[in-house]
């Protein structure tokens, strides 16, 4: 340990005493530093110390009363949620992870194909720095999409040819070609739009809504994340746990990641010679020793623990019945494809989260993967969409028939979008582009949201938004908005601030998105 | 309380010595002259000379320094039962309230006519001056005897009186600076209930219009602190359609169909440092949305009941039926916990609100929820606004328990047995918004009586007889697709 500069004897330490200060003072600290003072103030700390206990359970006491009588009617938490009645019960977000390009998909450039190989202007860019990938270009060579666009619907919003299948609900969506975010790279970015923050630690929308809104079935888990195989060829970027993670707020709420394989959850069959009595015996005593525990310790993850347990114990019945597709009628097959059959695609995913709807799980999170297209952009775009185009297609519709879409929000997302002008070389054939956060598109259907609509507006190159930007926290408040949630009065105290999934820079709900 | 009379008479007595009486005399000219202030300087809402609002806006500035004596001088006196320093102290701290409350009022009223202020709260709020400055005279002739013991209570009472006098006016003087909600705008909503809000004359009969929709908001957010019902610099009001035709001292400010010509605009869109931009004081300016929104109202004619004008979006009308409020449920809240435990159904909230009504939610024991199970909920049935009895084991039967469930808004039915026979019943819904027969035995037939619901706007029929045998024919395709 380094020692004070005047300090020569560790043994004995300097005291005020011994400072150049006036000798009065001295004198004055020798007469107040009495053992009598001393026990005296300690007295009075402890005092008050018990008297901050005393009332300020008091305090907490009258705060649980608030809220009891919601909580007695739902078997939820005590917060008094949600603040409104709201128009979605459940969420379905469709996560493409790795940054779509928005201008070869939804944000028809006509002007760009005038301009191909020709450098975009500096004003458009601005002063903005860019990654690294990049940001050593020579020049910035402007890459018109190589698909054609045309109009759908009768809204008649224009819409790639990658997108044969999404083109046909196109009435159905709220377009957003705005949507905006801070971060350039892939975590960061992933992290903001999922939780509201680019550092790890926060809760993602999922947990929030998890933790706010609580369970609607006793038998399979709130919020459940469903992870799509990758497809080698395409240039994956990684999604981990993180993203579904319940941060500061108890692991009940984390999401569950089911397995994109044949067996969605390991080891759900008890082993042979175990049955389900013993099963549940054996649950009971660990239960008793895990309340031990927590008695003595106090830590909620205890809590946690016991809530996963049983939720694990009622999922060995509630999950096969879930992923059993035999009862399933051919207009399914028809409608979301022979992908569909196959577990782990994304068609496939898309399918359970319509059952997961019925069945009462409140949010659902797909993670498609390998929309990172530094490179050859023309090679991996069609078979991007060929993956997800009809399943997210099948699902809204699918949704809409039977009758759910009225209050169910679907989302479909990516972290950012791509740049226009493209990464590495520019030919006719092919081109690459770089991450692009000033502007991307996203999309919504269902509870709560405003069918047949395009939202804000992009400049020529669609690099700079000219109307109407919404930024992820933006994005994030609507979400809580259409199921109910005033997400400045959703908090949770932690670290000495009233944390909420939209901090801390202030977010507005964005009226003109909503039904 | 009864020996206050009797200490008046004391007090009254006591003060026959000639020094008092002509203080007394001399208090009842003062409070003559001043209640004669509002009279001889009428506030018209005509401007008079510059120097007067120069000197006037210094008011502002002052207004605090008998505000600080005056809450100061209660703490000096029950300070003073300790140390009599004090209380000698609390003498003299009255008599330069006295003082800096005279010299208040004086630039008040130099401010108020120099600008030519007018409205309601603005004759409040010099009222208020005037009685405090009275008060604070009978204070200060009062005080000696109190202090000398003569009397008792009268001091007291007429300084808490002083002391009332003045919050109440310098709130009449907030709302004059901040706007009259400034105070209570961001209270929390459950003390909110308390306040009862002040009706205001409004434009009920345009309601909808894009007037109404558009314009007057901006107006009620930028404007109406200093044009409004309250507060009338230059005799222009811009709360009211009419009152903003009327125009103010200078005439006219809309021109209809000529925005360029219109003194509002004009003054909206001047450079910020001109000293004739609107809004004045360093209020925040007019958007330049909010200024093209104007624009464009002016240009169409600047009506008061347009609907639609072009320019100007309006965002959709929520095209949904209001939710009608339940009933009250709270002296249920025992029987609908034992009823949760019993039959493992739950009755959910919909929000924090409990007039927004419950859910029925089966999801859990849905095979085993049958008719007689939901029978069981039929005593909660007018609160509940949604019933999610989705593959339930519930049959036609259940009709006749749903038509009693008047508050329906939502009925979830697909996977179930029903055939529809009896769908009749559920007639007497008159909120039901939402039907779900996806997955049933329902036919073609069985649906006609859902004709004459006109609020049954979501029909869902998905995987029904009735859905494949309308798949050719064209109507049911229609009644489909009117579903959304």
């Amino acid at each position: 340990m380094k020692q004070h500069p005047r300090c020569t004897d560790c043994e004995n330490p300097i005291t005020p005493l011994d400072l150049p200060i006036p000798s009065t003072l001295k004198r004055e600290w020798a007469a107040i530093e009495t053992r009598r003072r001393f026990l005296g103030r300690s007295g009075k700390v402890l005092g008050w110390a018990a008297l901050a206990g005393l009332f300020g359970e008091i305090g907490l006491r009258s705060y649980a009363k608030a809220a009891d009588i919601t909580a007695a009617s739902s078997g939820q938490n005590n917060l008094g949620l949600p603040n409104f009645a709201p128009k979605a019960k459940r969420a379905i977000y469709l996560f493409m992870s790795g940054g779509p390009p928005q201008m070869d998909l939804f944000d028809y450039k006509p002007n760009l194909a005038a301009q191909f190989d020709k450098d975009m202007p500096d004003s458009v860019r601005g002063n903005q720095q860019l990654t690294g990938m990049t940001a050593g270009q020579a020049r910035f060579p402007i890459a018109p999409s190589h698909w054609p666009f045309a109009q759908h619907g009768e809204t008649g919003t224009w819409v790639s040819d990658l997108l044969p299948y999404t083109a046909r609900m196109i009435d159905d969506l709220t377009i957003i070609k705005t949507t905006h975010t801070d971060a350039i790279n892939h975590e960061p970015a992933i992290m903001l739009i999922n939780t509201g923050n680019m550092n790890a630690g926060k809760p993602c929308l999922g947990s929030w809504l998890a933790y706010g809104l609580g369970s609607m079935n006793d038998n399979l888990p709130t919020f459940i994340v469903l992870q799509t195989k990758t497809n080698p060829k395409e240039n994956n970027q990684p999604v981990s746990s993180r993203l579904w993670s319940s941060g500061f707020l108890s692991s009940e709420y984390a999401g569950v990641g089911l397995r994109s394989g044949a067996d969605p959850v390991l080891y759900l069959d008890d082993p042979p010679g175990v049955d389900r009595e013993v099963r549940r015996q054996m649950l009971d005593t660990v239960e008793k020793i895990n309340r031990q525990t927590l008695a003595e310790v106090g830590d909620p993850e205890t809590n946690a623990r016991i809530a996963q347990y049983e939720m694990a114990f009622r999922m060995q019945s509630s999950v096969p019945e879930l992923t059993d597709l035999s009862k399933e009628p051919q207009s399914t097959w028809d409608l979301y494809g022979p992908d569909a059959k196959q577990p782990g695609t994304f068609a496939y995913n898309c399918l359970l989260a319509r059952r997961m709807a019925e069945r009462g799980v409140r949010f659902t999170q797909i993670y498609k993967r390998g929309w990172d297209v530094h490179d050859n952009a023309v090679g991996m775009l069609p078979v991007l969409c060929q993956e997800t185009d009809r399943g997210a297609y099948a699902l809204v519709t699918d949704l809409k028939r039977r009758g759910l879409l009225d209050d169910t929000l679907v989302i479909w997302a990516g972290e950012f979008g791509r740049t226009v002008y493209s990464q590495g070389g520019l030919s006719h054939e092919n081109y690459g582009r770089d991450h692009h956060p000033r502007c991307f598109t996203t999309w919504m259907a269902g509870g709560g949201v405003r069918p047949g609509i395009t939202h804000g507006e992009t400049d020529d190159y669609s690099y700079n938004i000219i109307k109407d930007g919404v930024h992820v926290r933006d994005f994030n408040a609507t979400i809580l908005h259409c199921l109910g949630i005033d997400h400045n009065r959703f908090t949770y105290k932690f670290q000495g601030l009233d944390q909420k999934l939209t901090s801390p820079v202030t977010a507005y709900v964005v009226q003109g998105l909503l039904a | 309380m009864i020996a206050a009379p009797q200490r008046l008479t004391v007090a009254v007595r006591t003060l026959r010595t000639g020094t008092r009486v002509r203080q007394w005399i001399f208090v009842f000219a003062v409070a003559a002259v001043l209640a004669l202030i509002p009279l001889l300087l009428p506030l018209n809402g005509k401007p008079h000379a510059d120097w007067l609002q120069f000197l006037g806006r210094f008011h502002p500035l002052i207004v605090h320094l008998p505000i600080g004596m005056l809450v100061l001088l209660p703490i000096l006196e029950i300070a003073g039962v300790t140390k009599p320093a004090l209380r000698e102290a609390a003498g003299f701290v009255l008599q330069i309230a006295v003082a800096a409350c005279v010299l208040t009022i004086i630039l008040g009223v130099m401010l108020a006519y120099g600008s030519g202020v007018t409205g309601s709260t603005v004759t409040r709020h010099m009222w208020g001056g005037i009685v405090l400055l009275i008060t604070l005279l009978i204070c200060l002739t009062v005080r000696p005897a109190w202090a000398a013991g003569e009397v008792h209570r009268v001091y007291p009472a007429v300084l808490a009186a002083a002391l009332l006098t003045l919050t109440w006016t310098a709130h009449q003087g907030g709302s004059l600076t901040f706007g009259s909600d400034y105070l209570l705008r961001y209270m929390p909503g459950p003390l909110k209930r308390f306040i009862p809000t002040a009706s205001s004359a409004s434009d009920a009969a345009y309601v909808g219009s894009v007037y109404m929709r558009t314009i007057h908001p901006i107006f009620d957010a930028k404007c109406v602190a200093c044009h409004g019902a309250s507060k009338e610099q230059a005799g222009l009001r811009l709360d009211l359609y009419e009152l903003l035709i009327k125009g103010g001292n200078d005439g006219a400010v809309v021109a209809p169909r000529n925005p360029e010509g219109s003194l509002l605009l004009q003054r909206v869109t001047l450079s910020p440092s001109d000293k004739h931009f609107m809004p004045a004081e360093g209020r925040t300016p007019l958007t330049p949305d909010e200024i093209s929104t104007i624009r464009a109202w002016i240009l169409a004619g600047a009506s008061p009941s347009a609907k639609s004008i072009a320019g100007i979006s309006l965002a959709a009308q929520n095209t949904d039926l209001p939710l009608e409020p339940v009933g009250d449920y709270s002296s249920f809240m025992s029987e609908i916990r034992q009823m949760q435990q019993s039959s493992g159904a739950k009755l959910v909230a919909v929000s924090a609100k409990p007039s927004d009504g419950l859910i029925l939610r089966t999801i859990d024991v849905a095979s085993s929820f049958d008719d007689a199970q939901l029978a069981r909920f039929q005593r909660f049935a007018p609160f509940i606004v949604e019933a999610e009895l989705a593959r339930t084991a519930i049959t036609d039967a259940s009709f006749d328990t749903l038509s009693k469930f008047t508050h329906l808004r939502a009925l979830h039915l697909e996977g179930t047995a029903i055939t529809g026979q009896g769908l009749a019943k559920l007639s007497s819904l008159s909120h039901l918004t939402y039907l779900n027969l996806s997955e049933t035995k329902v036919t073609t037939g069985a649906l006609a009586p859902l004709k004459s619901m006109p609020s049954l706007r979501h029909i869902y029929l998905f995987n029904t007889p009735a859905e494949k045998a309308s798949a050719d024919t064209k109507d049911t395709n229609a009644t489909l697709r009117s579903t959304q």
